[in-house]
């Protein structure tokens, strides 16, 4: 795989590769891209495609409130808070 | 194992016997690292439920499963220090059977991996022998249980995370139907495929388990009563066929198998014909390809559901950064292994425009042909048997262990038994059958949705066969 490729797809991905991660991690992927184009032996000229295995259209709950509220052990879980605000680091 | 349940029930009973307990499960647990997180004193009070099923029985969760005041790490850098503001309705329904939660079991990061080699905080020891792993991504659940430090755990499969480990540790491993157990509380990895089932020493403890778990929820839009499954394509879902002799399908041909898990296969053939079940040769041309489907079909949800991992609202937290896009790839960077960087860059690239069709709506669509070959074999069959890997547990140290070890790639491809479940949506069972090379081998019965009674049923006779067996260093479980 092109180095362009796996930077384009990272940059997707939101991930930053460091410069020595890119040999090892572009092998894997392209050893498994490699393995996903078997799948180019199968016809699959009539096959709709599967989304879920069993479920075969949309179910909804009725919608009634009273859910539990659990937005205060959430924002604990924040790394740092203002009020009930969450504090990221300065990036302007 | 009346006498072992009623052993279990009275270890949280008082102050006295819980501190001995706490004890007798760190000794252990120093050896293989099987809980991440123990404490059974948190949950303890005021779960006493009317369901008396489970009542008083410590277990595991799988630290993907979400239980209120417990971390809930997913194995990851990323989420560490991350404490649960809610408990998993799967985890609250085993409470409400009077179970209490013990503590968090390892995993593979996220559940990517079949070793538990991709955790953050180290792999989980195989009880059976330490250099080898206790599989994955749900090693700490079955190495917990088959070490003898709880009754029963749980954990999620999604491609065989729940029947790899327990064969590799010699237990029993549920994987319920998609939709039969609530995924709320589950960490998502791969949304479509998978579910939250049990790891036990026993059938009768994984049904016990099974049946407090199960059932729809609106939590769940995917979750379901077996009642409400119209069985569209898989016919009678019903219990093994009544006044017939039972028929298992078994796969012919070369299976790639190592020489202890072909013998294990052929021994627990023999003992299905030993009690009367019609072996049926059955032919499943897909299984070929099922490993690419699964995979391309994993990555790709997996890259979605992974996105919400920036490092602003909880977990790790860079520093600094340039701009706000700079701080959530940092985030990013240092919080996500390797195994889980692959499987987001290829879910993503397999997602590209240009490439969807190629990859992932073919995957969809062979995805399909799966479903309809099974769907057409469980019309000749009722249970369908197959090894649970093509090996037993192997070494830990990936290629570098040298023979009777499993590279990354290596150990991906060896899904291919696992994973077909998770693409059709069945229950599959695996069980313990025979001690290969030191180490547990076992083999999977594989049903029609919503059957999981056949599982158990056929389950229970495979018991008889082969009772599971105990680590010789791990023996005389908590009494």
């Amino acid at each position: 795989m092109e180095t362009s490729e796996l930077e384009l797809t990272a940059d997707l991905a939101h991930i930053d590769l460091k410069h020595e991660e890119y040999e090892a991690l572009g092998r894997a992927v392209e050893q498994m891209i490699e393995y996903f184009s078997r799948m180019n032996e199968v016809d699959v000229s009539g096959l709709e495609p599967t989304t879920h295995a069993l479920i075969l259209r949309n179910r909804l709950r009725p919608d009634v409130p009273g859910q539990k509220n659990a937005s205060d052990p959430l924002l604990e879980n924040a790394p740092e808070l203002e009020d009930r605000f969450i504090v990221i680091p300065n990036v302007l | 194992m009346t006498d072992t349940v009623s052993s279990w029930r009275k270890v949280l009973d008082s102050g006295d016997t819980q501190k001995r307990y706490a004890q007798f499960v760190r000794e252990r647990n120093d050896r293989i690292n099987a809980f991440l997180e123990f404490d059974p004193g948190r949950s303890a009070a005021g779960e006493k439920g009317t369901d008396s099923t489970l009542a008083g029985l410590p277990f595991g969760v799988k630290d993907n499963i979400a239980v209120e005041g417990f971390r809930l790490s997913c194995g990851s850098r990323i989420l560490e220090g991350l404490v649960s503001p809610y408990s998993a309705t799967a985890v609250r329904r085993l409470q409400s059977a009077g179970a209490r939660v013990v503590g968090k079991t390892n995993l593979d990061e996220f559940g990517m991996g079949s070793s538990t080699e991709t955790s953050s905080f180290g792999y989980t020891k195989n009880p059976w022998d330490l250099t080898r792993v206790s599989g994955g991504s749900s090693g700490g659940s079955a190495a917990a249980v088959a070490a003898g430090l709880v009754p029963f755990a749980i954990g999620s499969d999604t491609g065989g995370s729940i029947r790899q480990p327990a064969a590799f540790c010699g237990v029993y491993g549920l994987k319920p139907t998609y939709g039969s157990v609530s995924r709320y509380g589950l960490v998502a990895y791969a949304s479509s495929l998978e579910v939250i089932g049990v790891v036990a020493r026993t059938v009768d403890m994984t049904e016990r388990a099974f049946n407090a778990m199960r059932g729809s929820d609106t939590m769940d839009q995917t979750s379901m009563d077996a009642a409400e499954y119209d069985g569209a394509g898989f016919g009678d879902a019903g219990p093994i066929r009544k006044g017939e002799v039972s028929r298992i399908g078994v796969i012919g041909g070369d299976l790639g198998l190592s020489p202890g898990v072909a013998s294990a296969y052929a021994l627990s053939i023999e003992r299905l014909r030993k009690r009367g079940y019609e072996i049926v040769e059955i032919s499943l041309p897909m299984l070929e390809y099922v490993v690419p489907v699964y995979y391309t079909i994993a990555t790709a949800e997996a890259s979605a559901n992974l996105a919400r991992f920036n490092g602003i609202r909880y977990g790790l937290r860079p520093d600094y950064a340039e701009n706000p896009d700079e701080l959530v790839r940092i985030a990013r960077d240092r919080g996500f292994g390797d195994e889980v960087k692959l499987r987001v860059l290829l879910g993503t690239y397999v997602l590209r425009s240009g490439f969807q069709d190629q990859y992932y709506l073919r995957a969809q669509k062979i995805r399909t042909a799966v479903r309809n070959e099974l769907a057409a074999a469980y019309r000749e069959v009722d249970l369908i048997l197959m090894p649970a890997f093509p090996t037993n547990a192997f070494k830990a140290g990936g290629a570098a262990a040298g023979e009777s070890a499993l590279d990354p790639f290596q150990q991906k491809v060896a899904d291919r038994f696992t994973s077909t479940a998770n693409l059709a949506g069945l229950p599959a069972l695996s069980f313990p059958v025979s001690i290969e090379e030191g180490v547990p081998a076992g083999m999977q019965f594989m049903a029609p949705p919503f059957s999981e009674e056949k599982l158990f049923l056929a389950g229970r006779e495979m018991e008889e066969e082969f009772p599971a067996p105990e680590p010789p260093d791990f023996p005389a479980r908590w009494r």
